[in-house]
């Protein structure tokens, strides 16, 4: 049994964690769920000895321990699967589960030992892994494979895994919840983040709600349900129910025919892409990770080389234009890898709100800090970036306020065409709600927007027409109304079905 | 409770920054006292020769300031290129190509020669731009090969200081070889001397150039839409390319200001002190010139008191010889006690002092 008692942790500015316990039994599935921001990332670094406490104690097993880094953590047989991974893409799979393992007595690793005992932990917990690949060629859902194979193979009783299912598709969830199960069965303890209600309600037994840094609420789950817990993590009703505003669309603004690209290596990543998007209105780009979706919304924008086809934005042909030149003209995107590609993590809010348009922020072509800075807080309190000023750097945000960040900049820079990459990924109910507004604002003011996201709920609310990609290609255009998941779904995985409803 | 206490941020206060500093000198200038010891020599009166000399006698003052020329300029190009991601270390090549281009158009205004009728007024302006033209094309080549080729810029800068340098050697050596035995070129002819601006001192108006180039950069990476772009595509290319950057040419542009200035420390060099064109005149510079930067934590207008000192203390080791019989290697390991040891205080800004701990302790001490 671990328990973590009155943990206070203080970050500049902020207390990141305010006197919070936690308590979780052996055999328990325990969810930690609350706002970005709430504090959960830093109170599981703590618990992993990542962060130091300012105090606070943890006790195992009734015993009082002190873990001062990930050893120490490691030693006492805790483990954690960080929201981002920490494998070294170079490294086969073996060689990434001993990283940082004192194996044996000599000097030399023995890497044909340590691939047969992955091979046996893989069998029994039913982890399919070849050993000897390289991590870096396999999907995200095998390399989370690798990072809880990596806690096994260190015995781990308490495993930690901070928001593991933002960048799974379906069925590797479901693999990964029974994988989940049967830890539980053998009586390990599993802390598990994550920000999806209904995961919590199917896969754990406890849940522990956060805000603002303070344990509010630690429930079993059959005591409670969604709407409750929404509300005891964001202190109010959330509803995620949207309201359209029928709107007819305008003439078609963004024209895409027979688009191709391939990637560095050669490959085809688009296929003969044709779509129109139309002023008042929400294109869905559906599809399972990795079919070209984000190749199309890096396409759009000029970050990738484009082999055939072209691209009509308001009539004129942008297919050879640069960046700077379709930002001109009225693209705007925010890119699915917020913290390496929309943002710069040593610059404040402030440089970052002006990253893609810093020449509208002068005055006699100086820098005009008042306007800068105007325009952060502008940010801030429209967008409801919590727990930070202007001045803070964007590697202190948490991952939902820096996406409001982001796309609150794109927004302000009035766009005529929007293209949103994975908006919600990995953000609270809350920051959800007010992001789908935002976007469905956009729509009403006459923004054609392209919504790429792998989240089906989030494309049945939102867009007008879902296209569905699969392998580089449309494989369908369904009418979000009369479209059901399942048949989506069928989509995704590569049957083009007769599409119902087709428009335009 | 424990006496030192760390702190969530560094303090950045001026204050801590100059007791940091300070602690950080002293702490070196005693250790390097003990090697005082083995020449008989007091550490206090070589001290004393060490400070006195550059900051306490205007002659010495003055040369201070004509040291520091030379090393501010360098250190202004490397912030240039390293907060635009770009790692330049050809400054020697830079330098030596740079004063070779201005004595190149000073020896040709001497009487007799094209350009012998250029106004002095004129011959200065043209000075800085051929100087800094030849500069940023040296150095925008290795730009070019890193943009273009994916070259790596530390490497080929490196490497390209001995080509400029054998360049230099080459062309004294030949072609603007004076006649006479050393291979140097013909003495510059006096209108193109940069005046001596100090009274009673060999400090030049090539100062002022340096003030100026300190004002620019300084402008540029604070307060111009470019100066944030070259800062962008330094800290993350990708996020620069998604805002519509060119890293590339940002790059090249950061390669080639950097080379520039470094050249324009060569022409100060040139026309301020040496008056002539021979081989070997930098002296290293173009290396000291990036621990100035370093030093200065790549702030452009810190630059200015660390370059000072950092020449200063160049100036204060000859009179040590002289004063105290200390061999000036002697400075020079000093000189690099005091980089490692400031390099590394910036560490002490993360603790307080908690007299709080210290009076309890008192207090049971007594009890
Ligand atoms: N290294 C740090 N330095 C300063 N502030 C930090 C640091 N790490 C986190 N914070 C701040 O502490 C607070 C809690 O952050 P934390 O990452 O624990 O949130 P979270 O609950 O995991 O959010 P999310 O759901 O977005 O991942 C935030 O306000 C964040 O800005
Ligand atoms: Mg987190």
């Amino acid at each position: 049994m671990i328990q973590l008692s009155q943990i206070t942790k203080r970050f500049p500015g902020i207390i990141a964690n305010d006197a919070v316990d936690l308590t979780v039994r052996p055999g328990e599935i325990h969810a930690l769920l609350g706002e970005n921001g709430a504090g959960k990332s830093t109170l599981m670094q703590i618990l992993y000895g990542f962060h130091a406490m300012d105090s606070g104690q943890i006790l195992l097993d009734g015993q009082r321990v002190s873990i001062t880094s990930p050893a120490d953590a490691i030693a006492l047989g805790i483990g954690m699967v960080h929201q981002d991974f920490m494998l070294v893409p170079t490294f086969t799979v073996a060689e990434n589960t001993i990283l940082g393992l004192r194996e044996g007595t000599g000097a030399m690793l023995n890497l044909k030992r340590a691939a047969s005992r992955i091979r046996e932990l893989s069998e029994q917990h039913h982890l399919a892994v070849d050993p000897n690949a390289i991590t870096g060629t396999l999907p995200v859902g095998v390399q989370q494979r690798v990072e809880i194979l990596k806690l096994l193979y260190r015995d781990a009783r308490v495993l930690i895994l901070d928001e593991p299912t933002a960048v799974l598709t379906a069925p590797e969830k479901y693999r990964l919840f029974t994988v989940l199960r049967g830890l539980r069965a053998q009586g390990r303890s599993i802390l598990i983040v994550t920000h999806k209600l209904h995961e919590i309600m199917e896969l754990a037994d406890r849940v522990t709600v956060m805000r603002d840094g303070r344990n509010v609420a630690s429930v079993a789950v059959e005591d409670t349900s969604g709407p409750e817990l929404a509300r005891l993590m964001v202190g109010r009703d959330v509803n995620l129910s949207v309201s359209k505003l029928e709107v007819p669309p305008g003439p078609s603004i963004l024209s895409v025919k027979r688009l191709s690209v391939r990637d560095h290596a050669g490959q085809r990543k688009l296929k003969d892409i044709s779509l129109e998007l139309h002023p008042h209105e929400i294109l869905g780009i559906a599809g399972v990770d990795g079919n070209g979706q984000s190749e199309l919304a890096q396409a759009l924008l000029g970050l990738r080389t484009i082999e055939g086809g072209s691209i009509l934005l308001n009539g004129r042909d942008i297919t050879e234009a640069r960046v700077a030149e379709r930002r001109a003209l009225g693209l705007a995107y925010v890119p699915a890898d917020r913290r390496n590609v929309g943002s710069v993590a040593d610059l404040s809010i402030a440089d970052n709100a002006m990253l893609t348009q810093p020449r509208s922020n002068t005055r006699h072509s100086l820098f005009n800090k008042t306007l800068i800075r105007a325009r952060a807080q502008t940010i801030i309190t429209r967008f409801g970036v919590r727990g930070a000023n202007d001045e803070t750097h964007a590697s202190k945000l948490s991952g939902g306020n820096l996406q409001k960040v982001i796309l609150g900049r794109e927004i302000m820079s009035a766009p005529k065409v929007l293209v949103v990459e994975q908006p919600t990924r990995g953000l609270d109910v809350g920051a959800i709600e007010s992001i789908w507004a935002e976007l469905l604002r956009e729509r009403a003011k006459g923004t054609a927007i392209l919504l790429v996201s792998a989240e089906l709920e989030e494309l049945l609310n939102l867009a007008d027409r879902i296209a569905v990609m699969y392998e580089g290609r449309i494989v369908g255009v369904v009418d979000p109304a009369s479209a059901t998941a399942e048949q989506l779904g069928m989509m995704m995985a590569g049957t083009p079905l007769e599409p119902t409803g087709v428009s335009s | 409770m424990r006496l030192l206490v760390r702190r969530l941020t560094p303090n950045n206060s001026p204050a801590a920054i100059a007791t940091t500093m300070l602690a950080a000198i002293l702490a070196a200038m005693a250790i390097a006292s003990l090697l005082f010891l083995d020449f008989g020599a007091n550490p206090l009166s070589a001290y004393y020769a060490l400070f006195h000399e550059p900051f306490g006698t205007l002659r010495g003052f003055g040369y201070a300031v004509v040291k520091a020329t030379p090393l501010t300029l360098i250190a202004l190009g490397t912030i240039v290129a390293c907060r635009s991601g770009f790692t330049y270390l050809g400054f020697e090549g830079c330098f030596t190509l740079g004063a070779a281009a201005s004595a190149w158009l000073a020896l040709a205004t001497a009487p007799g020669q094209w350009a012998a009728s250029l106004s002095p007024l004129l011959f200065f302006p043209a000075a800085v731009l051929i100087s800094f033209t030849v500069g940023a094309l040296w150095s925008g080549l290795t730009g070019i090969l890193r943009a273009r080729f994916g070259g790596n810029e530390v490497l080929i800068s490196l490497m390209s200081n001995y080509v400029a340098i054998l360049i230099v050697k080459y062309l004294v050596a030949g072609p603007m070889r004076a006649p006479g035995s050393l291979p140097e070129t013909d003495q510059l002819p006096h209108a193109t001397w940069l005046a001596f601006i100090i009274p009673g001192t060999r400090g030049h108006a090539g100062v002022l150039i340096a003030l100026a180039a300190a004002f620019l950069v300084w402008m540029l990476l604070r307060k111009l839409p470019l100066g944030f772009e070259l800062i962008v595509s330094g800290l993350n290319p990708a996020a620069a390319r998604y805002a519509g950057i060119d890293v590339a040419r940002r790059t090249l542009l950061a390669a080639a200001l950097s080379g520039g200035l470094g050249a324009l420390a060569g022409l100060t060099e040139i026309l301020g002190v040496q008056h002539r064109l021979m081989d070997g005149i930098s002296g290293g510079v173009g290396f000291t010139g990036v621990i100035v930067a370093l030093l200065a934590e790549m702030n452009p207008i810190a630059v200015l008191p660390t370059a000072l000192i950092y020449g200063g203390m160049t100036v204060g080791a000859d009179a040590m010889q002289r004063r105290a019989g200390i061999p000036s290697s002697i400075t020079f390991i000093l000189q690099s006690l005091i980089v490692l040891f400031v390099l590394a205080s910036s560490m002490l800004r993360y603790y307080r002092f908690n007299f709080a701990a210290l009076r309890s302790k008192k207090e049971a001490m007594q009890a």
